[in-house]
């Protein structure tokens, strides 16, 4: 991780910038236009999230700000002042997600991988809103594209990670939905 | 030699080994984020770049000004197209192909501008902002020209000339006859006409193109680092390109991020960064962005069928005619008539047909050039089951009464077809029938008709695919396409016992490091988790022809097969020798040499690697003329063609205000041989039939009348989103095994897209009652032929 504490801006486009970077103090000088999904990737090193179209679309650069799903991509880097983001390596430590993880590897809901981070962000922040079924967590994947699988084994891991049947809770996936983070 | 095809499908799969649905190695690090995909790797002084590219279709380049970019800070170098050319030669595409016009493409735009996207210059910098801020300080000026854009006018030379060394924009020119079906066509007691026309498409991998070249000045040596489907051959055509000879560049592949065709060029973007690597001296990479991707990878699939077709009273086809043309755009990546003449080879389909003759004419047009994308076929599937709707139609016969009337059967194998493919270890009736009864054909014919009593607009499609998979070195010679289509593997065992594979196959998500595995370990009798799978590095591999087609399993997995036996063999004979007793009597499991005895086999006390140690450090106990050493290398060349084959059957409901299509049942039957990892199999089927769907759906490449691309974002190209993917595809497995290749296996991945776009079209035209002759069927277009029909 690029710690740039005590530099100072080198020209009038450049800014400093304090956020949180999964869980850690960041302070960086950084031209004002560079995209946040630029300075993660290239300055941080947190290169887990990937540029599927740089234009909001594909979702393959998701990563959460204050724990919203949000599109790298399509924020400046300066936008993230003051504010926390977590990328997948900052999420590994979420049981939910080793489940997650689990559970697409087991469907073969992945092929190239170059959605996956995206994808397992974007079901990370499912889970802690509180979402209660698998399909309103698929509704929410429809904006995360994936070109290989077809979708259907991503379904399926998805539907194994939540228990829908509320007659019969735990029964149906590898965790319990009910159990609190 | 190994025995090849000896393989029996249905038998039980051990632990790892052929057969079994076992996760993939590659999973853990892509799920972790560690993968290592372009933009991932991580070089000292990496320059970036960008390049200037045509906002015109057809344009004479007046002038380009490139001093203002030159003094942009950050700057390290300015190219145009002229100053490449004395670096990087020309690609020629010039086979001995009759009715093929020769073809040369310069590395950058040269003189003129053909395409919107075209590139005119390469901008290279100290970072990607500053190199993009530089391109835009460059001026080129223009005088535009009027573009060539559509096929008719081409072919009626009413359209102006895109490449002025050649007399027109008719790349291709080519007839097939078999028979003579302009006799039966004469005489025939019906003849149709049928229509088809595919819209232009393109491939979409979610990773765009990109590459670094690393240039050491030292060692006069060129390293590649690119996700190419082709390592290999790709190697050999940058060193062309470059002037260099080939032991001065390598190519490393790393982690792709999808392909579907669209990665198995090298192209003018890599050509011109590796020789500004070359010329600077340090590393330069580029990431193409979205639009690049969107203007300037090869598109693909704008292809035209037109058939007569002759039958009898009772539906037998006797004779078709066909017509088929596309358009290449403006530049030769490849032979013209490369995807073009397999849509002719595949329309007699499963067949009984035999008089039939097509005529293909490829021209060139300002479009973004052409190019192999997931089956380039596709078509022909559409193509054939449309013409037997349409003989049902005529008739007012079921169309799965027709086509049983014309199917192959099994015990007419091997058979010729009319397009000269011999068929053979295919399964065209049982595959149909177990698809039909699956679907519950005949029940669903009657809620189709309650459903359309009640104004409902219901439809039932049926497509039965014959998949070309694996095509060998006989199938290019007769085609007269230069190059091979064997496979090439290297299987080791080190001192230590360490085991490892490596090919010419390149994965772009296949998952080819799991399923070499799993193949070693059957062929060799070692555990699939102790498999080391090396795969894209040109210095590591034997020279192969990659991943292309769907040859994966059947070229790439039967030569790792043969090699593996091989070596199983070689350890036999080492141990055999060690234990005293006969080769024959023994087993390789697990790891460890094991005695064959009439109640299944015992441990003889020797494992793989006490014989990896005989063979490297104690050569002298090895029996007489046996080297020293565990390496086996073969290669592979398999059948001119190996064929998988499936049958497709969809409902769907059609949504008159919108024009929407809601997929109902989907039921897909295939025969696609022994299968290596059955899971990896079906994902590799939903994957298709996604991709077969969403061209025969939504996504389509759109040009304004003057050329400009008007889809250069995912916004306006949209691809297949989740909520838009159907429910369920039902699958039936009806897998035999192909008698020829090693394992049994015939590769499969394309077919689900030649079906998925047959199925569907089909079903939305049944729904609609009116003949649908151009893909894509938007919202838009549906509404227009429901206008139509009212």
């Amino acid at each position: 991780m690029t710690h740039a504490e005590g530099t100072h801006a080198s020209s009038p486009d450049e800014r400093e910038l304090a956020f949180t970077a999964n869980g850690a103090a960041v302070r960086v000088s950084t031209p004002v236009r560079k995209l946040l999904s630029d300075l993660l990737r290239d300055d941080l090193g947190l290169a887990a999230l990937q540029l599927g179209c740089e234009d909001g679309v594909c979702g393959a650069c998701t990563v959460l700000l204050d724990g919203e799903p949000v599109r790298a991509c399509t924020m400046l880097a300066v936008q993230a002042e003051g504010r926390e983001v977590a990328t997948l390596e900052g999420l590994a430590g979420d049981p939910f997600l080793r489940d997650a993880k689990r559970a697409f590897s087991e469907s073969h809901a992945l092929h190239c991988g170059f959605c996956t981070s995206g994808i397992l962000t974007t079901l990370v922040a499912c889970d802690r809103a509180g979402c209660r079924s698998s399909e309103e967590a698929l509704s929410e994947l429809s904006g995360n594209l994936c070109r290989c699988t077809g979708y259907l084994n991503i379904r399926r891991a998805v539907r194994s990670l939540w228990t829908d049947d509320e007659e019969h809770p735990g029964t149906g996936g590898p965790r319990d939905t009910g159990e609190s983070r | 030699m190994t025995a090849v095809g000896d393989q029996d499908v249905r038998r039980p799969a051990l632990p790892g080994g052929i057969g079994d649905s076992v996760t993939r190695r590659e999973d853990l690090r892509l799920l972790e984020g560690n993968s290592s995909y372009l933009g991932d790797l991580r070089f000292a002084d990496l320059a970036e770049a960008v390049f200037v590219r045509s906002e015109h279709a057809h344009a004479r380049i007046r002038t380009i000004s490139t001093a203002a970019a030159r003094r942009h800070p950050g700057v390290l170098a300015v190219v145009t197209g002229p100053e490449l050319a004395e670096w990087v030669s020309p690609l020629r595409i010039a086979p001995k192909i009759e009715g093929l016009q020769p073809m040369s493409m310069p590395p950058l735009a040269t003189g003129r501008v053909r395409f919107h996207g075209d590139p005119v210059a390469i901008v290279v910098a100290t970072d990607r902002y500053v190199a993009e801020d530089a391109a835009e300080l460059v001026e080129v000026t223009y005088d535009p020209l009027p573009a060539a854009m559509d096929i008719r006018e081409s072919l009626a030379g009413t359209a102006p000339l895109v490449d002025d060394s050649l007399p027109s924009n008719v790349l291709c020119d080519q007839r097939y006859v078999n028979g003579n079906p302009a006799a039966v066509i004469e005489s025939a007691a019906q003849v149709i006409r049928v229509s088809f026309a595919q819209h232009r498409q393109t491939h979409g991998p979610l990773e765009p193109r990109g590459c670094v070249a690393v240039w050491d000045r030292s060692g006069q040596h060129l390293t590649c680092h690119t996700g190419t489907q082709v390592p290999a051959p790709y190697r050999t055509s940058m060193a062309a390109r470059l002037g260099l000879p080939e032991h001065q560049v390598s190519v490393v592949c790393p982690d792709v991020g999808g392909s579907f065709g669209q990665k198995l060029v090298a192209y003018r973007e890599d050509v011109a960064v590796a020789a500004v690597a070359r010329q600077l001296g340090r590393p330069v990479r580029w990431r193409e962005d979205r639009r690049e991707n969107l203007l300037s990878a090869l598109h693909a699939r704008e292809d035209e069928v037109d058939l007569e077709v002759a039958f009898t009273a009772e539906g037998v086809v006797q004779a078709v005619r066909a017509r088929l043309r596309s358009d290449f755009g403006a530049y030769a990546y490849f032979p013209g008539n490369y995807m073009l003449q397999v849509v002719g080879m595949m329309i007699p389909g499963p067949y009984r047909f035999q008089d039939f003759e097509y005529d293909l004419k490829v021209v060139l047009s300002n479009k973004t050039p052409a190019g192999p994308y997931r089956a380039p076929m596709a078509m022909c599937t559409w193509v054939t089951e449309g013409m037997m709707d349409a003989v049902a139609h005529a008739l007012g016969k079921d169309p799965v009464e027709v086509r049983t009337l014309n199917l192959l059967s099994e015990n007419e194998l091997p058979y010729r077809s009319a397009a000269g493919q011999v068929y053979e270890h295919i399964t065209p009736t049982t595959t149909f029938h177990r698809a039909v009864e699956a679907f519950g054909y005949e029940q669903a014919r009657v809620e189709q008709a309650k459903a359309r009593a009640e104004g409902r607009l219901v439809g039932i499609g049926v497509a039965s695919v014959v998949e070309p998979t694996t095509y060998g070195s006989a199938f290019y010679k007769l085609a007269g396409i230069p190059g091979s289509g064997h496979e090439a593997a290297l299987v080791r065992i080190a001192p230590s016992g360490a085991v490892s594979v490596s090919t010419g196959l390149m994965s772009t998500g296949q998952g080819y490091e799991t399923m070499l595995s799993q193949v070693v370990s059957e062929g060799l009798g070692v555990p699939a988790d102790t498999v080391h799978v090396l795969l894209g590095d040109t210095d590591v591999p034997p020279y192969g022809m990659g991943s292309r087609g769907s040859r994966g399993a059947t070229a790439g997995g039967g030569v790792a097969l043969l090699a593996a036996r091989d070596l199983r063999d070689k350890v036999l004979r080492i141990a055999a020798h060690r234990i005293g007793t006969d080769a024959g009597l023994l087993t390789v499991s697990g790891g460890a040499i094991h005695r064959l005895g009439p109640d299944g086999s015992e441990p003889a006390g020797l494992t793989v690697a006490d014989v990896a140690a005989i063979a490297y450090l104690d050569p002298t106990l090895l029996p007489p003329g046996v080297e020293p050493g565990l390496e086996i290398l073969r290669a592979y060349d398999p059948p001119p063609m190996t064929f998988s084959n499936s049958v497709h059957l969809c409902r769907v409901e059609i949504t008159p205000d919108r024009g929407a299509v809601r997929i109902g049942r989907y039921v897909i039957a295939e025969d696609a041989g022994r299968l290596i990892n059955p899971l990896m199999v079906e994902g590799q089927l939903h994957g298709a039939v996604a991709l077969g769907l969403a061209g025969a759906l939504q996504e389509q490449v759109v040009y304004s009348p003057e050329g400009r691309n008007l889809t250069d974002s995912f916004r306006d190209y949209p691809l297949l989103a989740l909520d838009e993917m159907v429910d369920e595809l039902e699958l039936v497995h009806c897998d035999t095994p192909n008698r020829r290749t090693p394992g049994g296996m015939k590769g499969m991945s394309e077919g689900g897209v030649m079906g998925g776009i047959a199925a569907l079209t089909l079903a939305v035209q049944d729904a609609l009652g009116t003949p649908v002759d151009q893909l894509p069927l938007t919202g838009e277009r549906i509404c227009e032929l429901l206008d139509g029909r009212a």
